[in-house]
């Protein structure tokens, strides 16, 4: 009975839906065709192109600055007495770190731990705080990486990454309580942690550098300010969503403030916290990578060389010692979120088990330790269970033989893409008049997602145009909505597959798991391989990066489709596609926006790396500027058009996203 | 339970707090060389290690940057070889070219560039006392445009930049739409195409390449397939040993006034630079003076640059070009 009720609601509702969104559908294609006509008309007038190599009044401000904060670096008491001790003190900190796992001090052979005393020591901690299974996992992976021949440089990631989170933390944490417990720090907080969100993190480095210079301490200061802002996210709604009862319990109990907060509420937040932990983690281990740009140890060095070189081989041999890492430290922190999530007592006899074991592992890594220490097989990895050099070589000669032999689906794809899609595209963005796009795009807002929508792109895309990047920034602009067109394609398919069979879910999740680990740096070497130095290879890295974060956003909201109406569906004989695209599509529209707009943020922070190979736009001035001081001014001016662009890109989907909910709720 | 997990906590961050006093203590794999090398006494040791080896210590630790084409691979290498010889510790770190590197050699970690191609760009730096010139290294580069050279025998009249408009249709492709593909150098290269193009009114348009490794394979493929290629390379490379390309000639101009250059020019020779960080240069290291003397010609670079394209590690080829010209190295060491 009250099934029949809701499903003829949810069949007018879903009729006005439809209706009103093909009246939209009809403006937005006006909007679109009239765009394209005035493009054709007015085709090289007003693009607001600038050469490379030429400042804008804007950017040569902002080179002046740059010049003037370079300037300051020895004398200013700015830097005297504030950013030179703390890069002073983080670097000393890294290098401690880096003493004990990876660099050899002094005349020394190895640091101050060799690789089996490593191992042992992080297997026993993984031991210690989850389970063996995962212990052994992490100690596999780790030699894992020592086998491909790098070790040394994933010991340095390794010390930065562990570096960078202890920091994080000890300023993440804190602020994440108080941001928990005071609406007002919250308020203060929220518009830097929204932005962190959004910001590409290719936009970090060049300010950063200014600041910090080139080393491990502006490299390790980076990736804090990008992980920070996630662990006060996490921490402050951990401490936000608790049961409001014991609370009240302790409050009506006279428990004092901080009794309440460190007797009831942190230990009640204690599992989200954790999660927030393994989430700084994997955010400061992904930018660690993309942080040899500024000088930072570890394995971003060879990827960055192999990239600069071109060696395919090497590059993937480095990118797999990083998704061994991240695969180590992702799973041995969700194993330790499971086990503090876990309230059941262990039985008497089950704890003494673990104790002896406990003790057991205590003194075999002990023993690996003083081995490491003292038998030189044990202290620098052996050369005879090397094989990195191989499986470069492999790697190397398969994406040979794809580039020769798949001829159709690298080059034949690429050039599909690029000559069918991105060329028109861009050519609409940047050879129209800046003022017409300009229009064109806030109508498109409005339409979508209303008049705050619009207003903010108007708004934002005129600021772009003060920079003087307008053209770079929509030849950025075409590149991330082909790779996000693309991303939603195929990520809709993968999702409602992912979603409606459990079969296809278990295969894709450990795909799926791996791919939403990896840096977004790592998918640059194959890809560059496979298309070469084009606009298309950012288009595929931006892809690859954002479609696993797509299938798993869509396949939830397929699969939190209620039942009800697929069976409904179902019995009044509808087909299986049927029931997709009429039922389960529609119904989880807003999973479907949602992924959209993940996509779109996914997709900006890689393509702008693909500057790095190629790509042009707003990436390439970023990198321009790192080498070629007189450059600098526009680089940063770059960074500005990047975040703006991604607010714009945000804050439209959102929009969007939030007036079908509307809609769905009215 | 919470009591529970903070004590398990503290327990076992005293373990591993245990396990790194051990590491701490011994002597080990690390004292076969030195005679006491404990990192905790890390001071003590390096200590301990100069009066076994006064050399090393004379020395010291220095970085260099390591900058991506094959030619200052060899410089830099074979620049390596001769120091570690001398008992210097170095340090090779791979970096993007001038302000980043520069902000490298302001900030410590690395204190020699060993070609240096930007006529100047590192003045700010040598004002603020960071860095420091110490004159040309021996090399001639010469950038330039080029096409295979199959194009040049075909069409002529190519190599003179005025007639590139007539072939602009040659070097359409998808990356161009309907412009000629003008192939620009790598992000941190001195590169002028945007004003040969303005200035020349050229019908082109520039595509960032990226890398070296990219114009070699344009090239490569070009001069293979016979397809039209027009893109940046310059000399000293011993790629164009083995695949010749000819050089797209513009009006030259006055090069010495920047801003009176931007209008019709073409890159000028440019000796290549050494450049040293201050600290380096006042430290009286024999690094310093091996650096201040280290000087050869494009024909030697090439040679070594050639063995590392043929498959040698770098410090082969450094090794065997050492070996094979005693007086020259000699002659640097000698003088200092």
């Amino acid at each position: 009975m009250s099934q029949a009720a809701s499903e003829a609601g949810t069949a007018s509702l879903l009729e006005r839906a439809k209706g009103l969104l093909r009246r939209r559908g009809i403006l937005i294609v006006l909007v679109l065709l009239a765009w394209i006509a005035l493009g054709a008309v007015l085709k090289g007038v007003n693009t607001l192109a600038l050469p490379t190599s030429e400042n804008t009044p804007f950017t040569s401000v902002l080179r002046e600055a740059a010049a003037s904060i370079r300037g300051n670096r020895t004398e200013s008491p700015a830097f005297v007495y504030f950013f030179n001790p703390i890069r002073a003190f983080v670097e000393s900190f890294i290098e401690l770190i880096r003493a004990v796992i990876s660099l050899p001090s002094g005349d020394d052979i190895i640091p101050a731990v060799g690789w089996l005393g490593v191992v042992a020591i992080i297997g026993f901690v993984v031991f210690a705080t989850s389970t063996w299974r995962t212990s052994l996992l992490a100690m596999g992976m780790l030699l894992l990486c020592g086998v491909l021949g790098m070790w040394t440089f994933t010991m340095d990631t390794l010390a930065m990454t562990l570096g960078a989170v202890v920091l994080s933390l000890a300023i993440g944490l804190p602020l994440g309580v108080w941001a928990g417990l005071s609406d007002r720090v919250l308020a203060f907080l929220r518009p830097g942690l929204d932005l962190a969100q959004i910001l590409p993190t290719l936009v970090y480095l060049a300010p950063l550098a200014l600041f910090f210079l080139i080393g491990t301490a502006a490299a390790t200061i980076a990736t804090m300010i990008y992980s920070i802002p996630i662990a006060i996210r996490i921490t402050s709604h951990a401490i936000r969503s608790l049961n409001a009862g014991p609370i009240e319990a302790a409050t009506s109990m006279g428990s004092t403030r901080w009794q309440l907060l460190t007797k009831v509420q942190l230990p009640m937040a204690k599992r989200t916290i954790a999660l927030g932990v393994n989430q700084t983690m994997m955010a400061a281990l992904s930018f660690v990578v993309i942080a040899a740009l500024i000088g930072a140890p570890g394995l971003g060095k060879p990827v960055v060389e192999a990239l600069i070189i071109r060696d395919v081989g090497d590059g993937v041999v480095a990118g797999l010692a990083v998704v061994f890492l991240a695969i180590m430290l992702d799973r041995a922190t969700t194993a330790a979120v499971v086990r503090t999530g876990n309230f059941v007592h262990e039985s008497g006899s089950a704890r003494i088990r673990r104790r002896v074991g406990l003790g057991a592992a205590f003194t075999g890594a002990m023993v690996a330790v003083v081995l490491s220490r003292y038998e030189l097989w044990a202290a620098v990895f052996p050369e005879q269970l090397i094989i990195g050099e191989s499986v470069s070589s492999a790697t190397s000669a398969a994406a040979e033989w794809i580039t020769t032999n798949l001829y159709f689906l690298t080059t034949g794809f690429r050039e599909v893409v690029t000559v069918g899609f991105l060329n028109p595209l861009e050519s609409l963005l940047s050879n129209t008049p800046w003022y017409v796009t300009i229009i064109a795009i806030s109508l498109i807002g409005a339409l979508i997602g209303g008049r705050k929508a619009a207003a903010i792109a108007l708004v934002l895309l005129g600021l772009i145009v003060l920079t003087g990047l307008w053209n770079d920034t929509m030849v950025t602009l075409a590149q991330v909505l082909i790779a996000t067109v693309i991303v939603m394609l195929v990520g809709v398919v993968v999702g409602v597959l992912v979603g409606r069979s459990p079969r296809v879910e278990r295969i894709m999740k450990p795909v799926l798991d791996a791919g939403q680990t990896l840096p977004a740096f790592v998918y640059l070497v194959p890809v560059l391989a496979l298309f070469g130095p084009t606009r298309f290879a950012a288009i595929a890295c931006g892809f690859f990066y954002a479609a696993p974060i797509v299938v798993r956003v869509v396949a939830d909201g397929v699969r939190d489709v209620p039942s009800s109406m697929v069976e409904a569906a179902t019995a009044a004989g509808s087909t299986k596609m049927q029931i997709i695209t009429k039922v389960q599509l529609p119904a989880s529209k807003r999973s479907l926006m949602l992924g959209a707009n993940q996509g779109l943020i996914f997709v900006l922070a890689v393509v702008v790396i693909g500057g790095f190979v190629g790509a042009g736009g707003l990436g390439y001035l970023v990198i321009v500027g790192q080498s070629k001081p007189e450059l600098q001014g526009k680089s940063l001016a770059a960074g500005l058009a990047i975040l703006l662009l991604g607010v714009v890109l945000d804050r439209m989907a959102q929009a969007g996203a939030e007036r079908r909910r509307e809609q769905g709720s009215a | 339970m919470k009591k529970l997990a903070t004590r398990q906590f503290g327990i076992v961050s005293m373990l591993a707090a245990a396990g790194l006093m051990v590491a701490a203590c011994g002597g080990g794999v690390n004292s076969t060389e030195s005679s006491a090398a404990a990192p905790a006494a890390s001071t003590a040791a390096s200590a301990a290690a100069s009066e076994a080896a006064p050399a090393a210590a004379e020395c010291g630790d220095w970085g260099v940057a390591m900058h991506a084409w094959v030619g200052y691979t060899a410089s830099a290498q074979v620049l390596t070889n001769v120091a570690e010889s001398l008992g210097c510790n170095i340090t090779q770190t791979t970096l993007d070219e001038a302000g980043v590197t520069y902000d490298a050699m302001e900030a410590g970690s690395v204190d020699v560039i060993v070609e240096d191609w930007g006529g100047g760009r590192w003045q700010e730096w040598v004002d603020r006392g960071a860095i420091q010139e110490v004159g040309s290294n021996g090399n001639v580069g010469l950038i330039g445009m080029f096409v295979p050279a199959w194009m040049a025998e075909e069409y002529p009249d190519i190599t003179d930049g005025a007639n590139l408009n007539k072939y602009a249709d040659l070097f359409k492709n998808s990356e161009s739409g309907d412009k000629g593909a003008w192939y620009e150098g790598p992000p941190g290269y001195t590169t002028i195409g945007e004003k040969l193009i303005a200035a020349n009114d050229l019908n082109y348009k520039i595509i960032s390449t990226g890398s070296e490794a990219a114009l070699i394979e344009l090239f490569s493929a070009a001069a293979e397939n016979k397809t039209p290629a027009l893109g940046y390379f310059y000399e000293p490379q011993n790629f164009l040993a083995k695949v010749p390309l000819a050089r797209v000639n513009f009006p030259a101009n006055d090069w010495t006034d920047a801003e009176k250059a931007s209008g019709l020019t073409d890159y000028p020779e440019t000796p290549l630079q050494k450049l040293a960080t201050t600290k380096l240069m006042e430290s009286g290291s024999p690094f310093a003076s091996l650096l201040t003397n280290f000087s050869w010609t494009n024909a030697d670079q090439n040679m070594v640059a050639l063995d590392i394209e043929s498959g040698m590690t770098p410090e082969e080829a450094a090794q065997k070009w050492i070996d094979a010209n005693k007086d020259k190295v000699d002659a640097w060491i000698a003088a200092g």
